[in-house]
């Protein structure tokens, strides 16, 4: 966080800015998303700083083009690094939240943060997520005083835009070769592969990192299609919260102690809890049920 | 009514002797709001770790966890004061036939592990005394009046009350 003193001169000036993100679609790692800031007298050198969308540049040449933007006084950059756990528990909630709306919010936390640090910022540049009108009228709201242009490929039209991309990009590789796996299990290797559901590498990693109980390290991103074709290994996993949903229409019923062996019950229906049915409130509103056979 | 089965549980500490040690599990008990179908041993603590967020709730200390990639919001609550949480399992009949063990037979129990509180977990809502769980321990304190003995004394209380209403 820049304080008020360090701020350059140039925030004062009409300045411009761009957001990229790096990791959206990837079925492991965190999504990262860039922002890359200068005044907009500077907007003719930096297009001559030879920045591209970070897809088309080489690892190297990024690093290189980062370290030197990170050494470049007249720019200003900043990242957002979105846990996978957080994606994916996100993506999980009962009210889903979806990609789209969690890439706006991480933009526009980038915005809201660089105009927080006192820089005049007057016109950003976004690469679209979704609809990219929609997306704009979004961002408008948000910050009537700044003039949004929201494009498809805007990595590769603006400048600003494909420095925001090598931010994002170089940002969103250094923290998965860092990433430290929250399982304390062995046998546990670093060998992501880029993470996209494509890689073979990715692909051997999932492979090998699936448990029966808890499915993947929560590096990986569980709401993925991809993680679709291993989930049917696992030990399956009924939950009280998708319980409600189901329960009028399909039969996904619950379970009690007696599927264990634990009890045998007369009763057809198998319930994942006690419901406290055909009690008295007291005893429904507590789930309390009187179990009989034991 | 429905008609129970005959059955035995030893909570003298396992075993034939009755004098081991039993495992106590404090800490370690977790109450997910899930069905997981598997019956096994699992190594729990390789991967599920909860975390304090540091935060308290209507005196509930909050913990966080993911599991499934879900995250789960949960408490650690102490069992109330003069209850045990009891890990039972069927207890072993030598070495008889197992075509005779059948649950008839062998509705046999034995305690395994014994715990004093427990961490119960929500998905997607934030711990509170208005939890389910929670109020179930209501039930305690109100079994426990319902069944105390009467004694002469309540009787004389609740016929002076009866007496200043009418």
């Amino acid at each position: 966080m820049a304080s008020e003193a360090a701020l350059p001169k140039w925030a004062s000036e009409p300045c411009i800015m761009g957001i990229d993100e790096a990791g959206r679609g990837p079925v492991l790692g965190p999504m990262v998303y860039g922002c890359l800031y200068c005044a907009r007298s500077y907007q003719m050198t930096l297009s001559s700083l030879n920045f591209a969308d970070s897809k088309t540049l080489k690892e190297e040449k990024r690093e290189e083009l980062f370290e030197n933007l990170k050494a470049d006084e007249s720019i200003g950059w900043a990242v957002d690094i979105i846990d996978p756990k957080e994606l994916s528990a996100k993506m999980l909630k009962k009210n889903k939240i979806n990609l789209n709306e969690i890439s706006h919010e991480s933009a526009i936390g980038l915005v809201a943060n660089v105009l927080n640090m006192g820089i005049l910022l007057t016109e950003v540049y976004v690469d679209t997520v979704g609809d990219a009108e929609k997306y704009r009228t979004k961002l408008s709201g948000r910050f009537p005083a700044v003039k949004f242009v929201v494009a498809k490929k805007a990595d590769s039209l603006y400048p600003v835009v494909s420095g925001a991309s090598i931010v994002a990009k170089v940002t969103r590789d250094r923290a998965l070769q860092e990433w430290v796996l929250d399982e304390t299990a062995e046998n546990m290797n670093r060998n992501f592969g880029s993470g996209y559901p494509g890689d073979p590498e990715t692909k051997a990693w999932l492979k090998n990192h699936i448990h029966t109980v808890f499915g993947f390290p929560t590096l990986v991103r569980f709401s993925w299609g991809t993680c679709t074709p291993y989930i049917k290994d696992l030990a399956e996993v009924l939950w009280e919260s998708d319980k409600m949903d189901e329960d009028s229409s399909c039969g996904k019923k619950q379970m009690k102690l007696s599927s264990f062996g634990v009890t045998k019950s007369k009763r057809k229906s198998e319930e994942i809890e006690s419901s406290g049915k055909g009690h008295c409130k007291f005893f429904q509103a507590r789930k309390l049920e009187q179990l009989t056979y034991f | 009514m429905e008609k129970g089965t005959q059955g035995s549980i030893i909570l003298n500490g396992g075993g034939d002797l009755g004098s081991q040690e039993v495992a106590d599990l404090n800490g370690q008990v977790h109450l997910l709001p899930c069905v997981i179908k598997y019956d096994g041993p699992c190594s729990v603590s390789d991967y599920f770790k909860p975390k304090s967020t540091g935060m308290e709730v209507e005196g509930l200390r909050l913990e966080e966890a993911h599991f499934r990639g879900r995250k789960l919001e949960g408490a650690t609550v102490s069992i109330p004061e003069g209850y045990c949480g009891f890990v039972v399992g069927k207890k072993v009949l030598g070495k008889r036939k197992a075509a005779d063990i059948s649950e008839e037979n062998s509705n046999c129990w034995e305690m395994n592990a014994i715990f004093r509180d427990i961490t119960y977990w929500n998905h997607d809502s934030l711990p509170s005394h208005d939890d389910a769980f929670l109020r179930s321990f209501h039930w305690l304190a109100v079994a426990k009046s319902m069944h105390k003995p009467v004694a002469a004394e309540d009787l004389a209380h609740a016929s002076t009350a009866l007496g200043k209403m009418e």
